[in-house]
């Protein structure tokens, strides 16, 4: 161990001698980690969002096959019944505390590149502060039910034209007139318009919610209140916890992000692979006479060996931290608008040490052929070279 | 010429540091063509949109009532008006969705470049259950004329059932992208008789018009139709809808692209630049015995010069090669995003101006270095 030790240590100390080719190693790495980190940072972005918006505490429940709330259909009076099925949560008077919803778009602007883009409008049954407790109004004030009026996420405000407080909207039968802002714990609502529904359903003059969210008298009155809706009589619905949903309808999205991030972290990564196998290659050479010294006075070739791959690591690790850090400072945070959803960037811890395994790994595959090179080396001819 | 073989002599002194080098440089101009073929794809959908159809949906997302079409019908300049309603669902496998385009006989005077036939579809529109489908989508599922097929969607029949049968009566094809193109088409009325909510409605219409130049007036036109209505339509190009769609869904593609292919320029800038720069240091002493021998100080800088742009020429164009043989494979064997991928030669030509970018620029100090040097410093022992 501590011949490992010193080989390695002594091996470090050249380095400054041969900085040019070791910054090839970090600049590669750097470049490979950071577009990796970069891209995968939408996904943790987008998982964050759609995590921050389903609680295990809500149900959603649509018509049954529906593969999300555009398709649903739910008519008023299975709304009814469906707000008195036990484990549904009541507030102090009783009332069940629920919200029949119906979802429409209109198209606005995104500020960054002025394309038209579709945002959502969420018409809600009952502006239930117990039902949401996370969407609290931090601009202005609450639609009024029965007027055109509106309120817009916060997400949805930042990143498209003419969404602020006092802007007109273009809806069925008229303009709506914006009357503040909220926000939702970073959460998808954060994109999207919301109003009262009646006044929302009668404007586009249809009769149906589409879906209807209840908050369960505890996250465990899931399956007591699953089991009610499917032994009732009536149509068959579908009834999923919120942040089930959630999880499910961001998986294929996800899968999407994470294997452009992986392609074209991967086919850079290998790039900087070659280049890191031709640093190290090149690095033994140089040191051929030292190394050939070190195994004659008896240190063993394994120490040599685990010296140069340390050697290659250390490279790695540094690019790592660089890509993570530059992925970092220029994403972190950022928002950006995609499949219909504003999301914040996030460069998460996970993220940094998915970025340093992805270096190191590539290291340890760059760092071994050149270490087994410098352990099997023939020390009479490198030192005959002399 | 001659001096091309001291080119290559040079490249090929330490075999291993060339042939990394080389790979790193391939490597790297493979993601730069699939890049491109990603940039690239959407151009090519663009440009080949018709400019003389338009595409007519719902602004807020109510379903637009069929009485619309007969009143876009009458305005001039108008030549076909087809009804469509998309309905989704899977066959066998619930990982590979798709959308069936239920319309009528008006959807083939939208669509000329079907090449489907009149009895074909006068077939398809004389069985009720009936299925028009492109060669793609018959080889991709094995179907053949006479197949009955269950398709297993979410929108419910009236007997509560999820499983819609079509029988397949004929094979056609998109003659704009023959073998690529996947259409499955069946019947409205059948879908509108048989579902239990939004009957008599639609997702989109399409329309032909006769003049292309006035597009964007017989777009007003039809919006300004039904602005009060309870469904009012957001009318556009085909242009504009195909520029929604596809890979730009997720973001600025353009943006992302440009990033990726910065970096990796980058990268290569230091890679060669380190390549170049050890290989100079070493052979030092052999480019004096070159100016001994007569070469100028120029021409020992072209020769390092041209030892790089040899380099990141045949590995750039290696990549570029292996990226224009691969997009199409890749194409094939994706086809949900096969149409958005698309490698021009122009990409490749870009390409390579990069790779010699990055070795001019790379080889520069080196050179400079193998220029500068003093015949008696360099062979002094």
């Amino acid at each position: 161990m501590k011949e490992i030790l010193a080989v390695t240590w002594m091996s470090l100390r050249t380095i400054p001698a041969r900085w040019g080719s070791s910054l090839v190693v970090v600049v590669g790495m750097a470049c490979a980690v950071g577009a990796l980190v970069s891209i995968l940072s939408m996904s943790a972005g987008f998982l964050r969002t759609m995590a921050n918006t389903g609680s295990p505490s809500r149900a959603i429940i649509m018509s049954d096959g529906a593969l999300g709330e555009w398709g649903s259909t739910i008519d008023h009076g299975e709304a009814t019944i469906l707000a008195d099925m036990p484990g549904v949560a009541e507030d102090g008077a009783h009332k069940p505390i629920v919200s029949a919803e119906y979802f429409a778009y209109t198209i606005v602007s995104k500020k960054s590149d002025g394309q038209d883009t579709g945002v959502g409008v969420r018409g809600v049954s009952l502006e239930d502060p117990l039902l949401r407790p996370e969407v609290k109004l931090i601009d202005g004030r609450w639609f009024r039910p029965g007027t055109y009026e509106i309120v817009v996420g916060k997400g949805a405000q930042e990143q498209f034209e003419g969404l602020k407080v006092g802007d007109r909207i273009a809806l069925p039968s008229g303009d709506w007139l914006v009357t503040g802002t909220f926000q939702s714990n970073g959460g998808a609502n954060e994109s999207e318009l919301i109003t009262d529904a009646s006044t929302l359903l009668s404007a586009m003059r249809s009769s149906a919610y589409k879906s209807m969210t209840v908050r369960l008298s505890s996250p465990a009155a899931f399956t007591q209140f699953k089991n009610a809706i499917t032994s009732r009589p009536g149509p068959a619905l579908q009834i999923d916890r919120e942040s089930d949903y959630y999880a499910e309808q961001s998986k294929s999205f996800d899968q999407y992000l994470r294997t452009i991030a992986y392609v074209v972290g991967g086919i850079m990564g290998l790039g900087a692979t070659f280049g890191a196998l031709n640093t190290m290659y090149s690095a033994i050479a140089a040191r051929a006479r030292e190394i050939a010294t070190l195994r004659a006075i008896g240190f063993g070739g394994a120490a040599v060996m685990i010296s140069v791959i340390s050697e290659t690591l250390l490279f790695c690790l540094i690019g790592a931290g660089l890509g993570v850090g530059f992925a970092w400072a220029l994403f972190n945070g950022y928002q950006h608008a995609m499949a219909g959803l504003v999301i914040r960037l996030a460069v998460t811890p996970a993220l940094a040490l998915t970025g340093i395994g992805f270096a190191l790994a590539l290291g340890a595959i760059g760092g071994l052929f050149p270490a087994a090179r410098a352990a099997r080396m023939p020390i009479v001819d490198a030192l005959r070279a002399v | 010429m001659k001096y091309f073989p001291l080119v290559l002599a040079g490249l090929w002194r330490k075999p291993a540091r060339t042939i990394f080098t080389f790979l790193s440089i391939t490597v790297a101009f493979i993601l730069f063509g699939i890049l491109a073929a990603i940039d690239g794809g959407i151009a090519h959908q663009l440009d080949a949109a018709r400019l003389d159809r338009l595409i007519v949906d719902t602004k807020f997302g109510a379903q637009l009532p069929l009485a619309y079409l007969d009143r876009i019908a009458q305005l001039p300049g108008v030549t076909v008006v087809a009804p469509r309603q998309i309905l989704v669902g899977y066959y066998q496998d619930p990982k590979v969705p798709f959308g069936i385009i239920m319309t009528d006989r008006r959807f083939f005077g939208v669509r000329p470049e079907l090449n489907a036939t009149k009895d074909q579809i006068d077939t398809l529109l004389h069985t009720r259950t009936g299925a028009l489908i492109t060669v793609y989508s018959a080889k991709r599922f094995g179907w053949k004329v006479g197949d009955k097929v269950p398709v297993i969607s979410n929108t419910i029949q009236r007997d509560g059932s999820h499983t819609w049968t079509f029988d397949i009566v004929g094979i056609i094809d998109d003659m704009d992208r023959p073998g690529k193109a996947r259409y499955f088409i069946g019947n409205y009325d059948y879908m509108d008789q048989e579902r239990t909510s939004d009957k008599g409605t639609v997702d989109r219409i399409l329309v032909r018009i006769k003049d292309p130049g006035r597009a964007t007036q017989t777009g007003r036109a039809i919006d300004a139709l039904f602005a009060n209505s309870a469904a009012p339509t957001r009318t556009g190009s085909e242009r504009s809808d195909r520029a929604a769609g596809g890979p730009s869904a997720l973001g600025d593609v353009a943006f992302f692209t440009r990033a990726v292919v910065s970096a990796v320029l980058f990268m290569l800038l230091f890679l060669t630049g380190n390549t170049m720069m050890q290989s100079v240091r070493e052979r030092i002493p052999e480019f004096a015995v070159l100016k001994t021998l007569g070469y100028s100080d120029r021409g020992v800088l072209a020769l390092v010069i041209a030892e790089a742009l040899v380099l990141c020429a045949m590995a750039a164009g290696a990549g570029l090669a292996v990226a224009k043989i691969g997009v199409p494979l890749i194409a094939e064997a994706s086809p949900d995003w096969g149409l958005w991928l698309l490698m021009p030669w122009s990409a490749a030509a870009t390409g390579l101006a990069f790779a010699l970018l990055v070795a001019l620029v790379s080889a520069l100090l080196p050179a400079l270095k193998a220029k500068r040097l003093s015949i008696i410093e360099a062979l002094r022992p």
